[in-house]
């Protein structure tokens, strides 16, 4: 108890300023240096073999090819992490990459323009432009198609509602890409062609989904043709 | 001087560039960027690639080792003549090498199936041989048999069989293995279209250097433009020359002509054999210049790195250029005393700054690290601070001056003074092996062949020829330097950099006087062998063959280790089956990054 007190009343003296202000506080024991610590050379010899020790260890695996799989073994000896540009974790089945417009037959888009996923999209992301199709084409009067078709993809927040909200399996999110790093914001504008040029991680522009297109006899809903 | 002596000395200075500045340069830039690499576990330097068509790179595999095995039975039919121990000890060469193709071969193969699968019979029958490791250890034990019988059955019937065995029929066998391993490689690519080089990212380097040649050479608007074209010059000339004194193996010698002078007619009958102490007449030193003044001329010249280093901070009109220049021109001036007087007590041991005659001193009597220490880690410590690089690379500390007295170079300007401090690298390793190494002398291996004794007791015995005896010494050199390089890099990986009082510290106020007192230790040393009596010469005879004797068998024991750690695969269990993994699993793994593959 009198050894704090005695402590207060030196801090206090320091903070006055009359002489020079003195340590508060228990000293610290430094660890002991021994003569090799003093010396330096024999902590530089180990420094120098885990250094070397770790480069060799390294550079076997890299340059004989042993390096182990760090996804599907990587318990154990070895180098555990992943070299990220070289190598790539890949993404879970379900993970919602970019996203893609799906292809019909022809490589025209499946979308039609009814604009369910911009209207579900909550950040607003999804621009779209309808068009009918011309007079004469089998398609008119049944269906639109997008003349744009435009998604930000910095605005998206990667949801996945408008997947859910499409009708015609026309946009999907499964391409298990992610955005790359463009420099800046304009480029992340991605139009049709962009879109639709992506396939999914099955490798296909389409979708297992059958399409039917007016005048087939499959087409589930009003034929005009046929119900005229 | 005639053409001969013109020609050979162009061919020794093209060796010594292209070998020890330029190759190990190279290497050691390698080794830099595949540290880097490992640092941010990235594969480092394998992006530069040389795509072969298909047949070409078959052509490349083929054609060497089909040279290579006609070069080896032209041997073996012209050597047919000879007898007695030349004879034996061409069958002990040929014997080795044939083992030595096997057991490469053997491991190769292995690794490559073990690699890619298996794919043929001979596949199987491969890896049903198992662990490649092996190869390594079987051929361990056949290097032992080929030795053997060399040294216990001389003069008997069975060991006259065995030599006529191995003489006979080892060359066919060497010959035999290089062509199928040539062939097995060219089918190996038969399924690809085309083969990448890669040797293991040895390409980088190269491919650096090419794209700094092309790179914008920017000059500071208010530099001082002569000087600064001048200064990479000066430091880049002298880390190139210096390196022509200084020995890379024995003298090779060749039988004299009529006028007792080298022609090109002797240059293809090298003696036979030369005896342990001898001398030749007709020699062909495998040094560009035997200067009288070795050691100083290498001083001398690095001496001048500091005018490069200043003129290039002076020059640059940077303020941080300048100071990376004053520290320079301070630090090497502070460490090239303590450089100088370290190596005088190996001058005082050596009686001579002839880098030829130090090896000479140090292969009859102990090599330099066991007479002088003390000085070999001070010369060590003092060169690295010379060098200017870390923990001694307060010229250019990029946490106070950029990058100090290169900070406005670019292009090949600055590839020359980056690359100069390599062959500053490669330079001391030379200098450190030459004074202190033992230069190219191989413990045990006199003039005539290895000859394994402790004092005066011989354990073992095995003549060489000439050739194969200096072929020896300068793998052993470039090995021993290569090594040094390698230490002094990982020093560089290790240690953090010195503050700058202490460098001046540690370099005038601990090496200089630890110098002064190893001359002084030196001097005593001296004096006392010089009035010790016979018995005790004989003792320090066997201390000095002891310490080779360890030496030897520390290196083979770390060679053995190194590759056996090299070959030994990694073992894993696998992790927890997350959908992750079993996506992973059906797209192949994620292991699709590999090195020179």
């Amino acid at each position: 108890m009198e050894e704090k007190n005695e402590r207060r009343t030196e801090a206090k003296g320091g903070a006055a300023g009359l002489g020079p202000r003195k340590v508060v506080g228990t000293p610290v024991r430094r660890p002991e240096r021994t003569i090799a610590v003093e010396s330096y050379v024999p902590e530089v010899a180990r420094g120098v073999g885990i250094t070397l020790a770790h480069f060799l260890r390294n550079t076997k695996e890299y340059v004989s090819g042993q390096r182990p799989d760090p996804v599907l073994e990587s318990v154990g000896e070895g180098i555990n992490t992943l070299s990220y540009p070289e190598q790539r974790r890949p993404y879970p089945e379900r993970f919602r990459g970019l996203h893609r417009l799906t292809r019909r037959a022809d490589g025209s888009p499946r979308c039609v323009a009814c604009l369910c996923c911009s209207t579900a999209c909550p950040a607003q992301c999804i621009y779209i432009e309808p068009g009918e199709y011309p007079v004469g084409d089998g398609r008119r009067g049944y269906e639109r198609f997008p003349k744009r078709f435009v998604i930000d993809e910095v605005r998206c927040v990667f949801c996945g509602l408008c997947v859910e909200a499409c009708p015609c399996d026309a946009i999907r999110m499964d391409t298990g890409l992610h955005a790359p790093p463009y420099d800046s914001r304009d480029q992340f504008l991605f139009e049709k062609e962009l879109l639709m040029s992506f396939p999914g991680r099955d490798g296909s522009y389409q979708t297992e989904n059958p399409r039917h297109e007016p005048g087939d006899p499959t087409h589930p809903g009003i034929d005009r043709k046929r119900h005229q | 001087m005639n053409w001969v002596e013109f020609t050979l000395d162009a061919a020794k200075a093209v060796f010594v560039v292209a070998v020890l500045s330029l190759g190990i340069g190279g290497l050691l830039t390698w080794a830099d960027r595949r540290q880097g690499a490992m640092i941010q576990d990235r594969i480092g330097p394998n992006r530069a690639v040389l795509w072969l068509p298909k047949r070409l790179a078959q052509a490349l595999a083929l054609g060497p080792a089909l040279l290579v095995a006609a070069g080896m039975v032209a041997v073996a039919l012209v050597s047919r003549s000879l007898a007695g121990e030349a004879r034996t000890e061409r069958a002990f060469v040929f014997g080795h090498l044939a083992v030595l193709l096997v057991w490469l071969t053997g491991l190769s193969v292995s690794r490559v199936v073990a690699a890619r699968g298996v794919r043929s019979s001979f596949d199987a029958f491969v890896a049903w041989i198992g662990d490649s490791r092996r190869f390594f250890f079987a051929g361990l034990v056949a290097h032992g048999l080929v030795a053997l019988p060399g040294m216990t059955l001389r003069g008997t019937a069975v060991g006259h069989h065995l030599r006529e065995f191995a003489f006979g029929g080892a060359p066919f066998v060497f010959a035999l293995v290089a062509v199928f391993g040539a062939v097995y490689a060219a089918l190996a690519m038969e399924r690809a279209d085309k083969v990448g080089l890669r040797i293991a990212g040895l390409l980088h380097p190269a491919a650096d250097g090419l794209k700094t040649l092309f790179k914008e050479d920017f000059v500071p608007p208010n530099a001082d433009r002569f000087l600064h074209g001048l200064a990479p010059i000066v430091t880049f000339f002298p880390a190139l020359v210096l390196l022509a004194v200084v020995p890379f193996g024995d003298t090779l010698c060749f039988a004299p002509n009529a006028a007792g002078v080298l022609d090109w007619a002797s240059l293809l009958e090298p003696l036979a054999s030369v005896p342990a102490g001898g001398t030749c007449e007709v020699g062909v030193r495998l040094q560009v210049v035997d200067l009288n003044i070795g050691l100083l001329y290498v001083f001398a010249l690095s001496g001048t790195g500091i005018v490069g280093a200043a003129l290039a901070g002076w020059s640059s009109d940077n303020k941080y250029s300048l100071l990376g220049g004053l520290r320079a021109a301070s630090q090497m001036v502070s460490y090239e005393v303590t450089l100088g007087l370290t190596v005088v007590g190996a001058l005082m041991i050596y009686g001579t700054p002839r880098f030829g005659e130090m090896v000479a001193w140090q292969a009859t009597h102990a090599w330099g690290i066991f007479t002088q220490p003390l000085a070999a880690i001070l010369f060590f410590t003092a060169a690295i601070a010379e060098s200017k690089r870390i923990p001694f690379d307060l010229p250019e500390g990029e946490s106070e001056i950029v990058a100090g007295y290169f900070t406005e170079y670019s292009g090949m300007k600055f590839t020359m003074f980056f690359f100069s401090e390599y062959v500053a690298v490669a330079t001391i390793g030379v200098l450190m092996t030459t004074v202190f190494f033992g230069g190219w002398h191989v413990p045990f291996l006199d003039r005539d062949g290895f000859r394994v004794a402790i004092g005066e007791s011989v354990v073992a015995q095995q003549a060489l020829s000439h050739v194969v005896v200096v072929l020896l010494g300068v793998v052993a050199f470039l090995g021993k330097v290569i090594l040094l390089c390698m230490l002094q890099l990982t020093i560089r990986w290790t240690l953090p950099r010195l503050r700058y009082d202490h460098l001046m510290r540690l370099g005038w106020r601990l090496l200089l006087p630890a110098s002064l007192v190893n001359i002084l230790l030196t001097g005593l040393v001296l004096l006392a062998v010089e009035g010790a009596g016979e018995q005790i010469l004989a003792a320090l005879a066997v201390l000095v063959d002891l310490s080779m004797a360890a030496l030897a068998v520390g290196a083979l024991g770390a060679g053995v280790a190194l590759v056996s750690y090299w070959l030994r695969p990694v073992r894993r269990t696998r992790m927890p089956r997350t959908s992750a993994v079993r996506l992973a699993e059906r797209l192949g793994g994620t292991r699709t990054a590999r090195m020179g593959a």
